[in-house]
C-alpha cells in the first residue's frame, strides 16, 4: 500500500489490493484456482470457478478482479470485477469513468459476445476491496442462480 | 441494494481476525479501530483486540498524531508478501526471466528519458549486470 519510502506508489497499491483479493477469492467454495498477472506487479486477478456452485449450469466460468488504487492514496479506486463463463454469457460489475451510466458505479451483461451490453446504474455499501468482493460474489451467485 | 448477504457470505468463509488483517492490509491510508470494525463487521472491542496483535505481529503500524489510534499496513511487511508471492510462485528460472524482463525496461526508461537520477544512480549500482548479461546467465543455467 505505501511505498518502502513511505509515499504513495499507485502500481504497489494496486498489486497489495490484487495479492489480498487472490488469497480472500480462493475463500469461496466455488473458486477453483486464482493467479494474479504479470508477476510482480499485478493488474488482474483471475478466478477459475465452477459455475454450478453459484447456480449457472455452464461448464467453466472465470471471474476477472482489475484494480487500480488511484493516483493518490485518498482517491477513489477504479475496479471492474467481470465475470465469462462458456455459455457465452457475461456479466460484471465496474466502477470507472464511462460513457454508459451518470456516475462510476454499473452492473453490464449480455447474452452473448454478439449482444449488446445492458448497462444499470449499482451502488455499493462500501469500495474496501474484500468486503466488497464478498458483495460482488453474493449478487454473482443471485444473478447465476435467476439467469 | 445492500450488500448484508454479502456480509454474511463473508462471515461464513472467513473468520474475525482474517475480516480486520484483510481490511487493514488493504487500506489506502491510517484508519482508526472503529472505521475497520464497521469495515469487517465485528465489535469494536474485537477489532481492537485484533489491530493489537497485528501490530505485534509486525502486519501493521499505527500512526502518530491526532486523537484516536490509526493503523495502516507495515511498508515491510507488504514488501514481504509481494517478495513471499514471487518466490513462491516461481522457479529459479521464472525469476531470473523476470529480472531480465525488467532490467530490459527499466534500461529502456533510462534510454526513453535519459535519466539521471539519484535513483537511477541506485539502481545501477545495485545491479551491474545488465539485461543482457541476465539472460546470458540463464542460457547457460539451462545448457
Amino acid at each position: 500500500m505505501f511505498a518502502f519510502d513511505g509515499g504513495y506508489d499507485p502500481g504497489q497499491a494496486s498489486h497489495t489490493v490484487l495479492l489480498e483479493l487472490r488469497r480472500t477469492i480462493e475463500r469461496h467454495p466455488a473458486v477453483q484456482h486464482a493467479s494474479g498477472e504479470p508477476p510482480g506487479q499485478f493488474i488482474r486477478v483471475v478466478a477459475t470457478l465452477d459455475p454450478v456452485i453459484l447456480g449457472s449450469e455452464a461448464d467453466e466460468g472465470t471471474l476477472t478482479l482489475r484494480w487500480y488504487a488511484g493516483e493518490t492514496a485518498d482517491a477513489d479506486p477504479e475496479f471492474a470485477f467481470h465475470y465469462n463463463e462458456s455459455s457465452d454469457f457475461d456479466c460484471g460489475w465496474h466502477h470507472d469513468p464511462n460513457p454508459h451510466v451518470d456516475g462510476w458505479t454499473h452492473y453490464q451483461e449480455r447474452l452473448s459476445a454478439d449482444d449488446d451490453y445492458e448497462y444499470e446504474t449499482v451502488s455499493f455499501d462500501t469500495l474496501q476491496p474484500v468486503p466488497l468482493l464478498w458483495g460482488i460474489l453474493d449478487r454473482l451467485e443471485t444473478r447465476l442462480t435467476e439467469h | 441494494m445492500t450488500d448484508k448477504s454479502g456480509a454474511e457470505l463473508w462471515k461464513e468463509h472467513q473468520s474475525a481476525f482474517d475480516r480486520v488483517r484483510a481490511v487493514a492490509v488493504t487500506v489506502s491510508e491510517p484508519k482508526p479501530a472503529d472505521w475497520i470494525a464497521e469495515q469487517a463487521h465485528v465489535a469494536g472491542n474485537t477489532a481492537r483486540d485484533h489491530l493489537r496483535r497485528l501490530v505485534e505481529m509486525n502486519v501493521l503500524r499505527t500512526t502518530t498524531g491526532g486523537t484516536a489510534t490509526r493503523y495502516e499496513p507495515d511498508p515491510l511487511y507488504t514488501r514481504m508478501q509481494a517478495l513471499r508471492d514471487l518466490l513462491d510462485n516461481r522457479t529459479r528460472d521464472d525469476l531470473l526471466e523476470l529480472r531480465g524482463n525488467l532490467q530490459e525496461q527499466v534500461e529502456e526508461w533510462q534510454t526513453e528519458y535519459d535519466a539521471d537520477s539519484p535513483s537511477e544512480l541506485r539502481e545501477r549500482a545495485a545491479h551491474a549486470d545488465t539485461a543482457e548479461a541476465t539472460r546470458e546467465m540463464r542460457r547457460t543455467a539451462n545448457d
